[in-house]
């Protein structure tokens, strides 16, 4: 009877300390807010979407982030956003961008305080992955992570060309702008 | 005894705590996104502009948008070399489309042949869309009037001797369609467009002033820019006119391209209509694809955008 307890003991306390790590490990967005600007010679496009979609889990400081190009919102004209999604970005055949990687700063994200961090991942837009180190502000306080960061995608990197006839209203360089708050899950 | 299944209880608990160790925070995002998809999409662009090459396509000029659009059609090839192959005889239509709401366009417009003004609304009834509220298809209306000015023409066309008075009736026609239109992929569409004309005046008395035709048109996307389109009208064998001034009348057929660049449309095409409007193209349409009268033409669509800007 005691060989039994003992091995059931010991079985309850490893299912229990492991689970009760788990278990506070992961954020995820709750309000995800991502936008860009084209800043061209002719013309200046701005859109955004509420629907960035993120987990960072703090145990391995790794994360993911996804956002549905088909949720960006605001452009010059309907057509223009219809162009968007047809023509440049074919959401269609590539729906969502994504940035997945790892923190590489040790940061202990349990505790409150402010650091800017450097994530280094695979930025992933219109099917083309591209590997990227982007700077990041991030803030703790009272178990929420507030996430900031501004930093340029450009075309090329991502096989989309800019037609001659439109290279004065697109810029190559686009500025994102990332601005979300992230929970415990 | 107790011992075994004490065990097994005890492999049973720690296998399912030690996964946790491995998160794969990639797949329970992609589970968290896909439980948030609880929208519907509408399918946008079926079309690349609001008519496939005469005829009305399924898309509407989207609200607050004005769509400026130039069509040009020649000569007829068989006109040989002299002619340049009919580039020497030009007829033309300036037309202006706009998009009141999201459903409901309005346009206007004016052909050189016949020197015909005409009108039209077009109006979207159901629109194709993917998710919880799927709908297989989109359903547009389209009426649209037809005022004919070139007496001559019209006197030519429909036998009325110079002595007798022409009223202004006699100069206007109408034209009803029902568009059924399905995005099938993000290169091909198709749709079906079962049309009314009525036309006052008519050729023969034996005609009859309610021309009833079937219409099916289709485009297949070959870049991201570029598609062919063709369109094509079966007029109802006792519902149709037979002929017009000396001619026999046959059905349209239209093969073309679109190609699309930053805000303007421009279609090219290769048809047997004269006219660019319903009643003419398609109820009037003296060529024969077998004898060569082919006319080139195209069409330029320039979009402006006039009212407020969405958000």
């Amino acid at each position: 009877m005691k060989r039994e307890k003992i091995i059931l003991y010991l079985a309850l306390a490893i299912t229990g300390f492991t689970a009760f790590k788990a278990a506070s490990t992961l954020f995820h967005a709750t309000e995800g807010k991502i936008s860009f600007r084209s800043d061209a010679p002719l013309e200046l496009i701005k859109a955004s979407s509420n629907s960035l979609a993120g987990i960072i889990d703090t145990s391995k400081n790794t994360f993911s982030f996804k956002v549905a190009i088909s949720s960006f919102e605001g452009f010059n004209s309907r057509t223009q956003r219809e162009h968007f999604n047809e023509n440049y970005m074919q959401t269609e055949k590539y729906p969502d961008a994504s940035f997945k990687g790892k923190i590489i700063e040790d940061l202990d994200l349990s505790k409150d305080g402010t650091a800017s961090v450097r994530a280094k991942g695979i930025l992933n837009i219109h099917g083309v992955d591209n590997e990227r180190i982007i700077k990041a502000d991030l803030t703790v306080k009272n178990k929420v992570i507030t996430l900031r960061s501004n930093f340029v995608v450009l075309l090329s990197d991502h096989n989309i060309p800019i037609p001659k006839v439109v290279y004065q209203k697109l810029a190559n360089e686009i500025k994102v702008e990332v601005n979300t708050t992230l929970q415990p899950r | 005894m107790r011992l075994i299944p004490l065990t097994l209880l005890a492999i049973l608990l720690t296998s399912a705590a030690l996964p946790q160790d491995t998160l794969d925070i990639d797949k329970i995002l992609d589970e968290e996104m896909n439980q948030k998809k609880d929208k519907t999409e509408l399918v946008e662009a079926t079309f690349k502009t609001s008519r496939i090459i005469h005829g009305h396509s399924i898309e509407n000029t989207a609200k607050g948008i004005l769509d400026f659009k130039i069509s040009h059609r020649f000569g007829t090839l068989n006109n040989g070399f002299y002619q340049l192959f009919g580039l020497d005889n030009a007829t033309m239509r300036m037309g202006l489309d706009y998009g009141i709401t999201n459903r409901l366009m309005i346009g206007w417009g004016r052909s050189t042949y016949q020197k015909q003004y005409d009108g039209f609304l077009k109006y979207r009834i159901l629109r194709q869309a993917n998710g919880v509220k799927a709908m297989p298809i989109s359903l547009s209306f389209m009426a649209a009037m037809f005022f004919a000015t070139d007496t001559s023409s019209l006197r030519n066309n429909y036998n009325i001797p110079t002595g007798v008075k022409m009223n202004t009736s006699d100069k206007l026609s109408y034209a009803y369609q029902l568009i059924i239109a399905r995005k099938f992929s993000t290169d091909f569409s198709m749709q079906i467009m079962p049309t009314l004309v009525h036309s006052n005046v008519v050729p023969y008395s034996t005609d009859p002033n309610d021309l009833f035709s079937i219409g099916i048109g289709g485009r297949l996307k070959l870049t991201k820019r570029v598609s062919i389109n063709a369109e094509y009208y079966y007029n109802i064998p006792g519902r149709k006119l037979e002929k017009m001034a000396g001619e026999e009348l046959h059905n349209p057929l239209s093969f073309g391209f679109d190609i699309e660049t930053g805000g303007h449309v421009f279609q090219l095409h290769f048809t047997n209509s004269r006219g660019m409007t319903e009643r003419q193209f398609i109820t009037e349409t003296p060529g024969s694809w077998g004898k060569g009268d082919i006319h080139f033409g195209f069409n330029v669509s320039r979009v402006f955008q006039i009212g407020k800007r969405k958000s």
